[in-house]
């Protein structure tokens, strides 16, 4: 038989379609797993790297925190939400941009300043058809 | 109640800290101990990342960031007594040496530190000391009329 999801409401359980079992039959119930979104997974490891890094004055240490490096495991899809939170918040997403996409736009003069940073890479994701 | 920063520093967790500027993620501790909030200076391996003075070694060493502060006047002294004509700032390192943290000294003898990506904060000297920044390995000083 096919499962049947539904929704709690004032305490019911509203089944997202007619329920075709025969009358009587006997149910389990249970919460579904909820899957995580890319966008909701990206978040959750962004606030663990938050809190675990914020502290540190070298960017490399915190670009080596294990959450840095699954929000890099993510994959190419990440990217316009790596975009997103630089352009809002200047999160140093440098070299996760780095490593997903191959590019290094900063140019020497801009080495170390971090909203010249930010730009360069959000010149090179306009340039190469990014949206975010 | 103990606040984030007090769970990173129990040092700070007795109050006698404040916050002087909200988190900034664009300057780092020892940009802000060497008055220049426009870049964030660390010698990372990514030169394009991270400012480095050019000429100076690119390693996360106590004698790198003795040189980076000499180029800048200081040069290492006795304590973090409050000394009339002179600027100080303090390093600390972990166990191994390597350095972790840059505080500069105020003219009422505490101290000033952003804490990373975070905030700067006005605190003593000793606040910060622990696991996260180990403990102060070195006090430099220069005179105010440096040149930076």
């Amino acid at each position: 038989m096919k499962a049947i999801m539904g929704t709690v409401r004032n305490g019911q359980i509203i089944a997202d379609q007619p329920v075709e079992w025969p009358e009587g039959t006997r149910v389990i119930m249970e919460p579904a797993a909820k899957e995580e979104t890319l966008e909701e997974r990206f978040h959750r490891l962004s606030a663990i790297w938050h809190r675990e890094t914020a502290y540190l004055s070298s960017m490399t240490e915190a670009s080596s925190h294990p959450a840095y490096q699954q929000i890099i495991q993510l994959g190419p899809d990440v990217i316009p939400l790596l975009l997103r939170d630089m352009q809002a918040r200047h999160t140093h997403w440098f070299a996760a941009l780095h490593a997903l996409t191959g590019a290094e736009p900063i140019p020497p003069s801009a080495a170390g300043n971090v909203p010249k940073m930010v730009d360069a890479w959000l010149s090179w994701a306009k340039e190469h058809g990014y949206q975010w | 109640m103990v606040t984030p920063l007090e769970q990173v520093f129990p040092g700070l967790a007795k109050g006698d800290y404040r916050i002087t500027s909200p988190a900034n993620p664009d300057y780092n501790c020892l940009a802000w101990a060497v008055a220049d909030t426009g870049k964030w200076w660390w010698p990372g391996p990514d030169e394009k990342r991270e400012y480095w003075p050019p000429g100076v070694l690119r390693e996360t060493t106590l004698s790198a960031f003795q040189e980076v502060l000499a180029l800048l006047g200081y040069l290492p002294c006795v304590d973090e007594a409050v000394e009339s004509g002179f600027e100080k700032v303090a390093l600390f390192a972990d166990t191994s040496g390597k350095p972790k943290h840059a505080a500069r000294q105020l003219a009422t003898g505490r101290w000033t530190s952003k804490l990373g990506r975070m905030e700067d904060i006005e605190h003593e000297l000793g606040d910060l000391e622990g696991a996260v920044y180990g403990s102060v390995v070195l006090i430099l000083k220069r005179p105010v009329t440096a040149v930076v």
